[in-house]
């Protein structure tokens, strides 16, 4: 008799949906507890402007 | 000028690094050049399908250059040859800045791209031979599917470390959305490419669409948009309106997009609850999408003039643009009375064209444009070819979107009278598809001048080093 595979990747799936689902909540809030959504938000964009001036030609 | 502006160049300072690394971007180079090949090859591929709908013997019986052939060898020539592989390299440029820090290791990056390569040209040899899953955007077989898996640890692991040495304690959000889009991908393309094959008729069918509608919307759109918060905020050279309205937007898609896959199954015999789920999700999809948009309109206000002379800008506030409206489509496709009619219909590639092509392809390009006389330390080869790749580009792609909307709309009215035959459906198209070829020859044009501007700056580079710029 042929094994039927439909449900076990289809729960296979959802294990994964939820998975992501729950990493996507735990990384959340981490970045609420590291203030990204603080007052102090707003430094990574200064930052960003002028991170590349070490660059080379090899 | 506002405050905010007023205060950057002190903010910019206290927030900078005297200590200057130096980047040796083989890793990115490899995959924007190759990524750019594979740009013009495929393009010639999407002409002569274009061609075959206005003539359909056109090329005979050759079987390798059957439609049913070419349109596979196209949708992933240009979707993991092009376009991912540009983003890669781009990514590759992006974090190491974005870090403060060398690549982790540029030895295993060159080593992805060389995987990465062997996996395109497989795949171009297998699709040509009719070696096919037959499942959409899963056509490659399990052995390059396994390849690709084993490539996208590598490219992971690289970035991943980067972003684990890097000097600062929070991350711009371009590391978050890169970061998302390696760990959504290697779950999407689990799913797509391996889950699917276990299952069978409609579950396999729901398998399927849920992994090509996250191809684009996990995979491109984060990546994507990385890009575009990384190269507006360069190019224009203003800071982003809020970074903290950018992580919302982050959070949204993270949490939404997902769940709207089974839209494309309507009407179908799935689950009411499911398509009731994964349209709620689709209308969610709004949120972060405006999110996005809003604060790119806003980083560029009162600098809008700077798109006059700026190519990279240019193709990336247009990007901006086909990426609001073609997030708009999508919601709408996905009501049951709308989609009734556009489903399955010519509106659906002109949609999808508009997210490949005019959004997120116009990000890549416009990163390549900015990032190429950077690493290679010279002046972009010619603005003039720049802007006419731009224009051929914006009008093929217009004529191209437009043209299929309407068509495809027109096709749905007809679809849904039963007194049409189908036939007649078919050959009503035809000034459509007539149109819909010139329009992709304009977009070839578009694609040659790119490459050629590309290959001359890096060519030419020793030419014109950066020092002459003005």
């Amino acid at each position: 008799m042929q094994q039927d595979y439909v449900y076990p990747s289809i729960y296979f799936s959802y294990f994964l949906f939820a998975l992501l689902a729950g990493g996507a909540l735990y990384f959340f809030v981490r970045s609420l507890k590291h203030g990204y959504l603080s007052h102090d938000s707003e430094e990574p964009k200064y930052r960003m402007m002028h991170d590349e001036e070490g660059s080379s030609h090899e | 000028m506002p405050e905010e502006t007023s205060n950057l160049a002190a903010r910019r300072a206290a927030a900078g690094d005297s200590t200057a690394v130096v980047h040796a971007d083989t890793t990115a180079k490899w995959f924007l050049i190759s990524s750019i090949a594979y740009f013009f090859i495929v393009g010639i591929i999407a002409v002569t399908i274009a061609a075959k709908f206005v003539w359909p013997s056109l090329l005979g019986s050759v079987q390798y250059l059957t439609y049913g052939r070419l349109r596979p060898l196209h949708v992933n020539g240009m979707l993991f040859g092009w376009l991912l592989a540009a983003d890669m390299g781009l990514t590759f440029f992006m974090i190491p800045r974005l870090c403060g820090v060398k690549l982790w290791s540029e030895k295993l990056g060159v080593a992805t791209a060389a995987l990465w390569n062997v996996i395109i040209l497989s795949a171009v040899v297998c699709l040509l031979l009719g070696i096919n899953q037959g499942l959409e955007y899963a056509e490659l077989p399990l052995a390059l599917d396994v390849l690709v898996v084993i490539a996208w640890i590598m490219f992971g692991a690289n970035i991943f470390m980067t972003v684990a040495s890097r000097k600062y304690d929070q991350m711009y959000v371009s590391i978050w959305y890169i970061m998302g889009t390696i760990l959504w991908t290697a779950f999407v393309y689990l799913t797509g490419n391996f889950a699917v094959l276990f299952a069978t008729g409609t579950n396999q069918a729901n398998l399927n669409w849920m992994y090509v509608h996250n191809a684009v919307g996990l995979i491109f759109t984060p990546v994507g948009l990385a890009i575009a918060y990384y190269f507006i905020q360069k190019s224009s050279n203003m800071p982003l309106h809020s970074h903290k309205l950018s992580m919302i937007g982050f959070w949204a898609l993270a949490f939404v997009y997902v769940w709207t896959g089974a839209h494309h199954m309507l009407h179908g015999p799935i689950s009411q609850w499911l398509q009731t789920i994964a349209i709620a999700f689709s209308v969610m999809l709004l949120i972060p999408v405006w999110a996005v948009v809003y604060n790119f309109f806003a980083t560029m206000k009162g600098q809008w003039h700077q798109l006059k002379d700026n190519v990279p800008l240019k193709f990336l506030m247009s990007g901006v643009v086909f990426y609001l409206l073609t997030c708009f489509q999508g919601p709408m496709h996905s009501l049951r009375s709308v989609n009734a009619i556009v489903s399955k219909t010519d509106w659906i590639p002109g949609h999808a064209h508009m997210a490949v092509l005019g959004a997120f392809s116009f990000f890549a390009i416009a990163g390549t444009y900015y990032m190429i006389p950077r690493v290679y330390k010279t002046r972009l080869f010619s603005d003039a070819l720049g802007n006419w790749s731009f224009w051929m580009l914006m009008m093929g792609g217009l004529g191209f979107f437009v043209t299929l909307w309407l068509g495809g709309f027109w096709q749905g009215w007809q679809w849904n009278n039963p007194a049409i035959p189908f036939i007649d459906t078919v050959v009503a198209l035809k000034p459509v598809w007539i149109v819909r070829f010139f329009s992709g020859i304009l977009m070839f044009v578009g694609i040659v001048l790119f490459a050629y501007n590309i290959m001359a700056t890096i060519l030419g580079a020793k030419d014109r080093p950066e020092a002459a710029a003005a």
